[in-house]
């Protein structure tokens, strides 16, 4: 059984390419059927995003013979999409084996990915194989390659930093969050002004958990509205300072031209949360918060140079763990391959075993007539050394066989020839 | 029991080397196994104390060997503690190291170094209140020790953490160790129970030295540290409680406390008096 792969992706082609041989959402259980023919192709799966395009499959011809399959999901991809690929070939690749192992790691761990790290592309495979598993095209082989290939991207996740730090400036909002507050549950944070970047980042803040939004504008009307958007509190410009002990959190940006938020109103508010810490995240040019507000205990101050520069050094953290990453890849994917060949080497050995059982055994049935009558022990003795005979004669084979690289022995060839029996069919 | 030291031994190195590869490497991964490791660890070690404790017939926390293997115990069981309640990542990279680091120095240690001293022979074969106060006051002491040492731990990583954040950017470090909130809280946490355990541990000495000789109160040099360490950390809760103290200035208070600690643990026994022991 082997595994093969045809593909696309933001590395290989430009949109122009990427976008006709996507394929849409309606046509996509059509297309999985079309694809596996059951006889090159016996499993099938169709990963296709902005990003990329991925026909992965199983070949039941052996982890060694897959360059028929290959061609075969070229030309069902040009058949499909009416698209004549020759001229496409450059921005197109094709993987078997053990590569095209490590490929499927690779991109369901998010290694392969334009910002590398984003987790969708796992749930967008995982959405694929799905879609795969409805239309029945997947069985054993892709079931077992896909599980492997998820666990394989829990654990880089879990093992490496790939994903944990934000690499945008309103996600670092929140992972600065997490640093002071560990979780945001029960938590408010508070809105002042209406920028899209902070509004962003309000909105992560209360997916990972904060449960109060309240906003503040010099515009009460403003405020209302946004608030109706967002879920939020609308608060007035005048009670700022009254609610401010209440936010855990204080997201600032305005367009006012100079400080709207002065030491003595923090300290004031931090002494009202008995010092409870307070994040202050201002994403105003020019800055709204003062930063002498830095400076006080409990007070963390973050300007929007400081959550770029963060997002900066997370973005140059994750090629670096990026790269701990591919070990865990290639150790994962050369693994999975060698049990794949394992699994096809030892069918093959079963069969060959298998057939030389079975002439040793007709040939026993033929001179039943002139053996007579049999006890049981004599029968019991035929038998034994039956086994002993063939053991005697694969050993050298099987041997041979399980020594190569590739599942190929020279006497199994021979014997093929001379038997005209083929032990992988 | 020899067997099942070496065996609790064995498993706190596990957890230690486990403990500091996650955070050399900042990996995500659960501590479920680390749990369970040091679990079954704490298990043998609890077992080996209490067939030290059917074989010697007495409390065995007496020479400096045994209070060091009983700290270890206590530490390893504050931290699976600790552990079922918050992902204080970060924590046993420090704490289990110890905690190994203690029970080393008591298998190096010889069984009986020195003859058990002449005002521990009471605790061993005098009257019943003895025999029971001598346990519960030493248990005590010690595991407010340990509850002392997390709050300290606490106290360091707050202020790394607190350091990175003042510094506005997130480093290894930052990564590697608990929210600042997580850290204060656990601190504060540890810093209340230690104080209830040590204040009470200080009560039955009191109440020990009145059984024994009629005195509550013998100025001895440990006596008197442990009074300054139980005034040390009352300051923190005090303040805490009326005005609000957490954050950085409690993490200094509590590493200023554990300074005190190591003071009264083993400066008491430089200073000389009768609580030699441990």
């Amino acid at each position: 059984m082997g595994i093969v792969l045809v593909g696309t992706s933001h590395k290989s082609a430009p949109v122009e390419v990427r976008e006709r041989l996507a394929f849409a959402e309606s046509r996509l259980a059509g297309a999985l059927r079309d694809l596996v023919d059951c006889e090159m192709i016996s499993e099938g799966l169709i990963v296709s995003t902005c990003n990329r395009v991925e026909l992965i499959a199983a070949t039941p011809k052996g982890v060694h013979a897959t360059e028929n399959a290959v061609s075969r999901l070229y030309d069902f991809l040009s058949r499909f999409h009416q698209y004549d690929l020759s001229p496409m070939r450059k921005h197109l690749y094709h993987l078997a084996g053990p590569a095209a192992i490590k490929h499927v790691f690779r991109v369901t761990s998010s290694l392969d990915s334009m910002v590398v790290g984003e987790p969708q592309i796992t749930g967008q495979i995982k959405e694929a194989f799905q879609r795969a598993q409805e239309a029945a095209v997947v069985g054993h082989e892709l079931t077992r390659l896909m599980n492997r290939a998820f666990s394989v991207a829990k654990r880089v996740r879990n093992e490496t930093g790939i994903g944990s730090s934000a690499v945008s400036i309103s996600f670092v909002a929140v992972e600065l969050a997490r640093k002071v507050f560990e979780d945001l549950k029960g938590s408010a944070v508070m809105l002042l002004g209406a920028g899209e970047m902070a509004e962003l980042a309000a909105k992560h803040l209360l997916n990972y958990g904060a449960s109060r939004l309240l906003i503040v504008n010099r515009t009460f009307e403003n405020a209302v509205a946004m608030a109706g958007e967002l879920n939020g509190e609308p608060v007035r410009f005048e009670e700022f300072e009254k609610r401010l002990p209440e936010a855990e959190v204080l997201i600032c940006s305005t367009g006012a031209p100079d400080y709207l938020i002065h030491p003595y109103q923090v300290r004031r508010a931090l002494e009202r949360r008995r010092n409870r810490p307070m994040l202050l995240v201002d994403i105003s040019v020019p800055r709204n918060i003062d930063p002498a507000i830095g400076r006080l205990d409990n007070a963390f101050l973050f300007d929007v140079d400081d959550l770029e520069s963060i997002a900066e050094a997370n973005r140059a953290e994750r090629k670096r763990e990026a790269l701990r990453a591919e070990e865990i890849i290639e150790a994962e994917a050369e693994q999975f391959f060698r049990a794949l060949a394992e699994g096809d080497l030892n069918a093959v050995i079963g069969a060959f075993r298998q057939q030389v059982y079975e002439m040793a055994f007709s040939e026993l049935e033929r001179s039943r007539r002139r053996l007579g009558d049999l006890s049981e022990d004599q029968e019991q003795a035929l038998r034994v050394m039956i086994n002993a005979i063939v053991n005697k004669f694969t050993h050298p084979v099987i041997k041979q066989l399980r020594d190569s690289e590739d599942g190929h022995s020279p006497y199994l060839s021979a014997w093929r020839d001379l038997y005209h029996r083929d032990p992988s069919e | 029991m020899v067997i099942l030291l070496v065996i609790a031994l064995t498993l706190y190195l596990a957890g230690a080397f486990y403990s500091i590869y996650t955070f050399a490497t900042k990996s995500k991964r659960p501590d479920r196994d680390l749990k369970l490791i040091i679990g079954l660890g704490f298990a043998a070690h609890t077992a080996a104390i209490v067939a030290a404790w059917q074989e010697a017939g007495h409390f065995p926390v007496i020479s400096p060997k045994e209070v060091s293997s009983f700290i270890g115990w206590a530490i390893a069981g504050y931290y699976l503690a600790v552990s079922r309640r918050y992902n204080a990542r970060a924590l046993p990279a420090f704490l289990l190291p110890l905690v190994y680091l203690f029970m080393f120095v008591s298998l190096l240690l010889p069984a009986r170094a020195e003859a058990v001293p002449r005002m521990l022979e009471s605790a061993i074969s005098a009257s019943p209140v003895t025999q029971i106060i001598f346990p519960i006051h030493v248990t005590l002491v010690i595991a407010s020790y340990a509850a002392f040492a997390v709050t300290f731990v606490c106290g360091m990583m707050y202020l790394i953490q607190e350091r990175e954040l003042k510094a506005r950017r997130l480093g290894a470090n930052s990564e590697r160790l608990p929210a600042l909130n997580t850290c204060d809280e656990i601190g504060y946490r540890s810093v209340t129970i230690g104080f209830v355990l040590l204040t009470l541990g200080v009560a039955t000495g009191i109440f020990w030295n009145n059984q024994r000789d009629g005195r509550y109160w013998h100025n001895d040099p440990k006596e008197v540290m442990a009074l300054i360490t139980w005034i040390v950390y009352l300051f923190p809760i005090h303040y805490r409680l009326t005005a609000g103290w957490r954050g950085r200035r409690a993490a200094w208070m509590s590493i200023a406390g554990f300074a005190v600690v190591i003071l009264t643990w083993l400066g008491a026994r430089a200073l000389g008096g009768y609580h030699v022991f441990g």
